[in-house]
């Protein structure tokens, strides 16, 4: 297929390899960390990992939004759920995300009306074919995300569906980053850039971690050779001892961004003072909730929304796992008691995931050859 | 596009699906195809589409025309 087989080289890869190992310094130790659950999955799939020198270190970051979803905010949907009337419509994984009263799948073997859907377009389907019904979008995502809810939003608010509301728990990508960097436990020397974010956002935003943290930052794709060059690209900074913005997916992702889906954030959506994170706690300006123009379609302020804020479960380390601060495979009840079909923790339900990346590619544990 | 395991899923995260324009419908949408199969995409923020252009398509919207 164009656009993805010639980014599947392996012939390429062992090249791309070999000058990754001919650029490391030996004896110096590289952590790198990909942002993006989407490149976390490629590099497990692909094996992307075992083509580097044991020096050179892949972190894994909090790029799935799946992942960052607090407890709280499944028991919130949860409730909606339940509403008699309502038809509750979500992304697949979300149905398998735990909250503190069990998952949306739960929910619907108790008689709730809860849908999976590929789109938030498929959601106001479903709100026009059932007119008498309260039809209600769990929106999740990055700016990846959040620009086909607010096109969706948009055509609701035109055709006046009104019948139809976001439960809004999308995010931004630069505060968590701005957080993880003021870590102290943290200890990072460049970032692998989120693509699909950046096809929106552009590559401006990152500027701020070369000029104030002075980590390179590589804004790649998501096919294995995209992902090894990025890596290489990464190292190129730190052996020259360079340290910008580069953008390995030009082919996709131009400087600005898409102005267009920029602008419909703007009119959609705004930023909450604060939005909790699972593992990272709340963090101020990084979600984003209906604007004032579109509060009518807001399902939190359509409906009675508990809010309960629910800890993590004790065995759960998903918070250090999406700081990088351990692998998977160290957390306690990683592949016994926490499995993708009966998860404990956000990063086993999504593919994107760190855990269920390294649980479905076997990597139990990491004794990493030298290359 | 489904979520399972070996594939990547165009409903999480940072993860998006080229796919080619089948067909540009008056409201706004483009039914497009990958890998045989075929979904309705919102084409708002990529301008003017042509049969046979190639998409970048994330949760059903064109964020990118991919050259």
């Amino acid at each position: 297929m164009k656009y993805v087989d010639e980014y599947r080289d392996a012939e390429l890869g062992r090249v791309l390899a070999g000058e990754i190992v001919a650029t490391v310094e030996p004896g110096r130790e590289y952590k790198i960390m990909e942002v993006c659950g989407g490149h976390t999955h490629t590099i497990y799939k692909y094996g992307v990992d075992d083509l580097l020198p044991a020096n050179v270190e892949l972190v894994h970051g909090p790029g799935c939004p799946v992942c960052v979803i607090p407890m709280g905010r499944v028991d919130d949907a949860i409730a909606v759920a339940h509403i008699p009337g309502v038809i509750f419509t979500c992304f697949g994984d979300m149905m398998r995300v735990p909250g503190g009263s069990g998952t949306l799948l739960d929910a619907k073997a108790r008689g709730a009306d809860v849908r999976m859907v590929y789109s938030p377009l498929d959601a106001l389907r479903i709100a026009r074919e059932n007119p008498d019904r309260e039809v209600v979008f769990f929106a999740v995502g990055f700016e990846t995300t959040a620009p086909s809810t607010a096109l969706t939003l948009k055509r609701a608010k035109a055709e006046g569906t009104r019948n139809f509301s976001c439960f809004s728990n999308h995010v931004t990508i630069v505060p968590p980053l701005r957080a993880l960097l003021e870590s102290p436990d943290l200890r990072l020397d460049g970032f692998i850039g989120p693509g699909h974010v950046s096809t929106v956002v552009g590559a401006r935003p990152f500027e701020f971690i070369p000029a104030d943290y002075g980590k390179p930052v590589v804004i790649s794709g998501f096919e294995p050779l995209d992902l090894l060059q990025s890596v290489y690209m990464v190292l190129r900074q730190l052996v020259e001892g360079r340290c910008e913005v580069e953008n390995q997916y030009a082919r996709v992702v131009p400087a600005d961004g898409n102005p267009a889906a920029l602008r419909v954030l703007e009119e959609v959506f705004e930023l909450r003072p604060h939005f909790e994170w699972r593992g990272l706690g709340f963090i101020s300006h990084s979600g984003l909730k209906l604007s004032e123009a579109y509060a009518e379609l807001d399902a939190e302020l359509r409906f009675e929304i508990p809010g309960v804020r629910v800890a993590d479960p004790k065995a759960c380390q998903c918070g250090e796992v999406l700081k990088g601060v351990i692998k998977p495979w160290e957390c306690k009840v990683f592949g016994t008691a926490c499995t993708p079909e009966r998860p404990i923790g956000t990063c086993m339900v999504s593919s994107e995931g760190a855990c269920a990346a390294y649980y479905n590619y076997g990597r139990f544990a990491r004794e990493r050859e030298v290359v | 596009m489904s979520c399972a395991a070996d594939t990547h899923c165009i409903t999480c995260s940072d993860e998006g699906v080229p796919m080619r324009v089948l067909d540009v419908q008056p409201d706004g949408l483009a039914r497009c195809e990958a890998e045989g199969a075929e979904s309705d995409v919102m084409i708002d923020l990529v301008g003017p589409l042509a049969i046979g252009d190639n998409v970048l398509v994330h949760a059903g919207v064109a964020l990118a025309r991919l050259a």
